[in-house]
Parts: C-alpha cells; sequence; structure tokens
C-alpha cells in the first residue's frame, strides 16, 4: 500500500475550489424563498445503503417522533428479517384522525378499526382483558396475539393500541425488535420461509462456527 | 451438554458435588442473611470479595450497596433484584446449566440480594424455552416458600419478598442488563445510557439490581459457608468459582473452575485438541470474545488478565481452535454476528460494526481494498471510544485481537490473496496486491454472511 502524503489536502482543496465556482443552492431564507409547489412539505424518503439493503431499522422512532404521526412504514428492515406491512392506504385518514384524538387524551372510537382486514377480534380481547390493558405488559401481549393469530396483524395492533392506550408507532417497535415475533401470515408460507431464513439464528451461528472451526465453509467457498 | 469432570480437590461452589457436597441444610444461607440484617449481609458479600459472573466482573457489595442507598433521601421505598439467567451467547450453555443444576442456590441467592437491598421482588429471567430450568426454579421458589422465608412476612422479619420467574426470548442484546430491563418493562430491547446505572434507575425507574445468575449462587453459598472459606478458591482479586463451557475438537461441556486457573487447563478440561492436531487459538469471551494464541495459554482465566490480554471473561466460552480453523474467517464470522445482534440505537452500533464486518469479510473474499486494515483500526477506536453499550465495544475483539496475534495470516489474506488454513477461498487469488488507487474494489455480496 503506497501513501502519498497531502494527498488528502489537495483533494479537498480541489472539492473546495470545484464547488467555489458551481451556482448557489443556497437561499437567503427567509427575504428570499425557494420556488417550491405551495402544498410541497418536503419528502420522506428511505435511502438504500450500497448493497441495496435498506437503511432503515424498523425501529419506528421516527413515526413515534413525527408530530402529526403521519410516517407509517412499511417493507423490509435492514436487515431483511422483518416484513413490515404497510396499512391499507384507506385508513391513513383515519390514522391521522385517531392520533390526534389520542394526542387529545380521549379513547379511539371503535368502529375505525375494523376497517383493515376482517378479524376475529374476540380472543384478543379476551388476552388483553387477561393482562388488565396494560402497556407495561406489551411484550406479554404481543406474544398472546401471536399465539392467536400465527403473526401480528395489523388490524389487532391498531386494536391493541386502541384498547391499551399505547401508540401505534413503539408497539410496531416492540414487535419489530423481538425475533420471535412475526408479521407473516402463515398462510403466506412462502414469505415466511423467506424471512425466517433471512434472519439471524442461533443454529446457524453455531452451524457457520462449528465449520470454521472445522477449516470449511469460508467466504466464497462452496456452501 | 454435559458436565466435565473437573480434578479431584477442586471445590465445588456453584454446582452441587454428585455426592451432594455442597453441605448444610437448605437456605442455610438465607436464613443466615436475615440472621445478620441487610448491612450485616452485605458487609458479608463485601468481605468475600464476589464479583459478577456476568462478564464485567463488578463487585457485587458495592452494587448493592448502591442500590440500597439509592433513592434513600428522596422516600424510594421500591426496589428490585434482576437475576440474569438468559446466557446470551448460544454457545455457552454455563448459566442454563447452572439454572437446572442448582436452581435453589439461585433462588435463594435472589432472595439474600432483596433482603440486602431492601426489595420486597426478585424477578429471576430466563429464556423461554428452557422448560426444565423454569420447572426447576418453580420448584425451589415453592421449597422455599413452604420453609416460610418467601412471602408476606418471609421468616418472621414483617418483610415481604418474593421471588418471580419471567421468560424472555428473541435477541441475543437480551443479555445486556439494561436491554434485559426493558424487555421486562414489554419494550424495545434497546440500551441505556448509563449513568444512571440501573442501581439507581432500572426496572420501572427504581433502584434495580441485575445480578447475574451465578454471582446469586455463589452469593448463596458465601452466606452459607462464610466469606473466608469462599476466598479459599480463586485468586485473591477474583475469589471463587466460575463455569465454562469449553468446546473442542476432542469434545466439551460445562465446568467449575477457579479464577485463576489457566486457559490451558481449561483447555485440558475439554481434551484439548485431541491426537494429531496443535492448539492453534482460543477464542475467550462468546461472539464478541478475543483470539488468543497457543503462547497466550498460561494466561489466567481472570478478568483482568484476559483484558490485558484482548479477551474478556464474557459469557465463559471458551473455544479450543486448532490449525484447521482461519483466524480471518473466524473473526469475520465473529463480527458478522455481533453486527447483525447490535441493537441499532447509536451509530457505532448500527454502521461501525457492519462496517468491520465488512472489512473482515473482504479479508476473506480476497477484495479488500487500500487502506482497510488501518480503516479497521481507526472503526474500532472510534467505536469504543463512543459506544453507548458494550456490546459494541467488545465487537471490535474478535478482529482486534487477531491483527494483534495473527497479523501474518492477516497479510497473507491481504497482499497475496492466500489463505494459509486453506479456509477462505479468496475470489482474487493470484490478483495483484491492492494499491492506492482509491477505486473501490467489487463489493462482498451480503449473502456471505452467515445471517
Ligand atoms: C451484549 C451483552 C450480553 C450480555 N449477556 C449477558 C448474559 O447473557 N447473562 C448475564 O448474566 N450477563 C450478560 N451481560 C452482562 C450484563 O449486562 C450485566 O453486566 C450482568 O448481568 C450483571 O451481573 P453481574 O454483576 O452479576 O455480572 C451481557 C452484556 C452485554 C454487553
Ligand atoms: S424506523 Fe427508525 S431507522 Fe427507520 S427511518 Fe424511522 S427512525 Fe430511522
Ligand atoms: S448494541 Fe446498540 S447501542 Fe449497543
Amino acid at each position: 500500500m503506497s501513501f502519498v502524503p497531502g494527498i488528502g489536502i489537495v483533494k479537498g482543496m480541489g472539492l473546495t475550489l470545484r464547488r467555489f465556482f458551481e451556482p448557489k443552492a443556497t437561499v437567503k431564507y427567509p427575504e428570499q424563498k425557494a420556488d417550491v409547489a405551495a402544498k410541497f412539505r418536503g419528502r420522506l424518503q428511505l435511502l438504500l445503503d450500497e448493497h441495496g439493503a435498506l437503511k432503515c431499522e424498523t425501529c419506528f422512532q421516527c413515526a413515534q417522533a413525527c408530530p402529526i404521526e403521519c410516517i407509517d412504514m412499511g417493507g423490509m428492515d435492514t436487515k431483511s428479517r422483518f416484513h413490515v406491512h404497510w396499512g391499507p392506504p384507506e385508513t391513513y385518514g383515519e390514522r391521522r384522525e385517531e392520533s390526534a384524538i389520542r394526542r387529545s387524551g380521549r379513547t379511539v372510537p371503535d368502529p375505525a378499526f375494523n376497517s383493515f382486514q376482517p378479524l376475529e377480534l374476540d380472543a384478543l380481547d379476551e388476552a388483553l382483558r387477561r393482562y388488565d390493558y396494560d402497556p407495561r405488559r406489551m411484550l406479554e401481549i404481543l406474544e398472546a396475539t401471536q399465539a392467536i393469530y400465527g403473526h401480528l396483524p395489523v388490524a389487532a395492533i391498531k386494536k391493541i393500541s386502541q384498547l391499551t392506550g399505547a401508540w401505534y408507532a413503539p408497539i410496531y417497535g416492540v414487535a419489530t425488535y423481538y425475533g420471535h415475533l412475526r408479521f407473516e401470515s402463515p398462510e403466506a408460507k412462502a414469505q415466511v420461509a423467506a424471512m425466517a431464513a433471512r434472519r439471524p439464528s442461533e443454529d446457524a451461528y453455531l452451524a457457520h462456527l462449528g465449520a470454521s472451526l472445522a477449516g470449511g465453509s469460508g467466504v466464497g467457498g462452496p456452501s | 451438554m454435559s458436565l466435565l469432570k473437573t480434578p479431584a480437590g477442586w471445590p465445588s461452589i456453584l454446582l452441587p458435588k454428585a455426592d451432594g457436597g455442597a453441605g448444610k441444610d437448605a437456605f442455610s444461607g438465607l436464613r443466615h442473611a436475615i440472621h445478620l440484617g441487610p448491612t450485616g449481609t452485605i458487609a458479608e458479600v463485601a468481605a468475600s470479595g464476589l464479583r459478577g459472573h456476568g462478564g464485567s466482573g463488578y463487585t457485587t457489595a458495592d452494587k448493592w450497596r448502591a442500590a440500597a442507598l439509592a433513592g434513600r433521601d428522596a422516600g424510594v421505598s421500591t426496589r428490585y433484584v434482576v437475576v440474569n439467567g438468559y446466557g446470551a451467547d448460544p454457545s455457552s450453555l454455563t448459566d442454563r446449566t447452572l439454572l437446572a443444576e442448582n436452581p435453589a442456590g439461585v433462588v435463594e441467592g435472589a432472595a439474600i440480594a432483596a433482603w440486602a437491598i431492601g426489595a420486597e421482588e426478585a424477578i429471576i429471567a430466563v429464556r423461554a424455552g428452557e422448560t426444565a430450568a423454569i420447572a426447576a426454579l418453580e420448584g425451589a421458589i415453592a421449597a422455599a416458600g413452604a420453609a416460610g422465608l418467601l412471602g408476606n412476612d418471609a421468616a418472621g422479619t414483617g418483610h415481604r419478598l418474593e421471588v418471580e420467574v419471567r421468560t424472555v426470548q428473541g435477541a441475543y442484546m437480551l443479555g445486556e442488563e439494561t436491554v434485559l430491563i426493558k424487555a421486562l418493562e414489554g419494550k424495545r430491547g434497546q440500551p441505556e445510557q448509563r449513568p444512571p446505572h440501573p442501581t439507581e434507575d432500572g426496572l420501572w425507574g427504581k433502584p434495580t439490581v441485575v445480578q447475574n445468575a451465578q454471582t446469586a449462587a455463589a452469593a448463596a453459598w458465601i452466606l452459607a459457608h462464610g466469606a473466608a472459606e469462599f476466598r479459599q478458591a480463586g485468586t485473591s482479586e477474583d475469589p471463587g468459582t466460575i463455569l465454562v463451557d469449553v468446546r473442542g475438537p476432542a469434545g466439551g461441556g460445562i465446568a467449575e473452575v477457579p479464577f485463576g486457573t489457566t486457559l490451558a487447563a481449561i483447555a485440558k478440561l475439554a481434551g484439548g485438541t485431541g491426537a494429531g492436531h496443535e492448539i492453534k487459538a482460543v477464542l475467550v469471551g462468546g461472539p464478541s470474545g478475543g483470539i488468543l494464541p497457543a503462547d497466550h495459554l498460561t494466561t489466567p482465566y481472570t478478568f483482568e488478565a484476559l483484558r490485558v490480554a484482548g479477551a474478556h471473561v464474557g459469557s465463559g466460552s471458551v473455544i479450543v481452535a486448532d490449525e484447521r480453523a482461519c483466524i480471518v474467517d473466524l473473526a469475520r464470522l465473529l463480527t458478522r454476528y455481533c453486527a447483525d445482534e447490535a441493537c441499532g440505537k447509536t451509530i457505532p452500533c448500527r454502521i461501525g460494526t457492519r462496517r468491520m464486518a465488512e472489512i473482515g469479510e473482504r479479508l476473506a473474499g480476497g477484495t479488500s481494498r487500500a487502506g482497510d486494515l488501518e480503516l479497521l483500526v481507526d472503526l474500532a477506536e472510534d467505536i469504543v471510544g463512543s459506544a453507548l453499550c458494550d456490546h459494541e465495544r467488545l465487537a471490535t475483539l474478535p478482529l482486534m485481537s487477531g491483527l494483534r496475534y495473527f497479523r501474518p495470516e492477516i497479510d497473507a489474506h491481504l497482499e497475496r490473496g492466500e489463505c494459509p488454513a486453506g479456509v477462505c477461498h479468496p475470489s482474487a487469488l493470484g490478483r495483484p496486491p491492492a494499491t492506492a488507487t482509491t477505486t473501490p474494489s467489487a463489493t462482498q455480496p451480503s449473502s456471505a454472511s452467515p445471517a
């Protein structure tokens, strides 16, 4: 590896010089205003890294922080462990309304929650009663929900949010963290299998470790 | 995993001897603690010099004292004890073995800690799925209750003392204390900034002692047999014993070893490498452990000596590798696991560990770029300096210890695209060495990662 002293400075100055002669993009706000459409509110975009993986952890902290709770998320997380489903678009308006109501401290009215996929909610009601609608027992509630449906359906999460008073985004944030909680319906067998294969598993780790110690399966080798 | 036979005369503190040689009647430690009172109990533990077995080796009595005093002036009366029986490392079954083999000791230790700090509730956190351990613990709790030692008027003291088993699962990071607390609170498992330590601001914001299961069992033994007898085992800095999970080409299992036992003696318990092979390295501390060369086998198994050597006690895992293993391959595998399991809360964690794993994968794949090793060292320094939790700091150890002790092997990968152990299959075999041109070579496909 050779190293030319000062090359970094030269490169840096080169960049500075180039920028110096480029047209200015900065606008003297608020005296001047950029020419944007009246309804423009900026664009939220999730970026991909150089391997084409989503740079998002699905931690839902952005959704949690968003003052009007307009952020919803869907797709695959950074490590391709979770496929998080988007809620149906027609419910977005209702969701904003719901969060506004929740911030006001009132409970969210019931009927809106039935507009997702049809879901038999009696068992969930019963489970929530068992946990005393206590948001502090969210992990147990989510585990019970998964025991009922085989996964965590959006409608169930909304129902949990409504009855425990916990915000939707943090509930999702909890659910995406724990490896044993799933979002894929058990009926979607191919997807379930694909997602399971992507999740880091202890068995896979031990198998790789054993193979590595025994001198097998290195990078690029036959796997 | 089986229990390994240890040399006769080695002390037995954590695991009861097969002949029942642990002696003394059930729960005598808890009875003695109640007799001594909270302050006396902490004094006894302090005299024993007991250090946490969960990896960091923090002095147990200091932790108890801090939690006992925290918020006293502000009138905080609720406190908690959380016994960490999660056993995060898949390659170490030490804690899980302890829970099944000596459940009474763990329950007793939990109750003693609660009594010492003035807590009413102790929670033993166990992996969901460890049904045998859970049943054993429930049995021990019932026995202690039947003996009148738990309940609203524990041992006639007028104090409430409860021990409860809670199950957790779903992530490696759950072993970390602040993450475990989050999980018990039903939250996303990401570590918290310290200070304040859990001893001030723990479960539900109350002073909380998080203690490894082995530490709890050792505390129970100390109260039953006395601090002086405890100090008979181990070294003066690290008294007592610890469970190790030794694995090697010739077999493996769990063993209770006195602190200060050399790595060579530990490796021998598992039969070393077996006939025809030489020990090349030992991985000490689990996925984020250090890879130490054979000439470091004389290192005593103590917190300080391992840290100086570039490894750590960690999960109690000791893995013996012979000449068939490639250090680059091993280190990139471990780093990838650590990166995959990092929680993503902080930048060094989310990005730093992944960049390190990629450098390891490039080394193994023969696609290293100019300056990769410098970048690696740089990254490691930044991660260690700015990390929020110990996981990220420790995640740098496999590659850093590899760099420290196995430089020629790494250079062979880097400069000549060769793997001396014949494990890696660098795609750029025979390619001229990486030069200072900045064009990045082909990126490592992510499918090469273990997950
Ligand atoms: C990534 C990570 C994983 C950990 N896993 C465990 C574990 O499985 N069991 C454990 O007792 N401590 C684990 N620890 C250490 C705990 O954070 C904590 O220090 C310990 O439970 C305190 O108990 P002690 O003082 O008795 O050692 C882990 C720490 C880190 C950073
Ligand atoms: S979910 Fe978390 S990681 Fe993803 S965009 Fe929002 S804040 Fe960032
Ligand atoms: S693992 Fe993410 S902050 Fe430590």
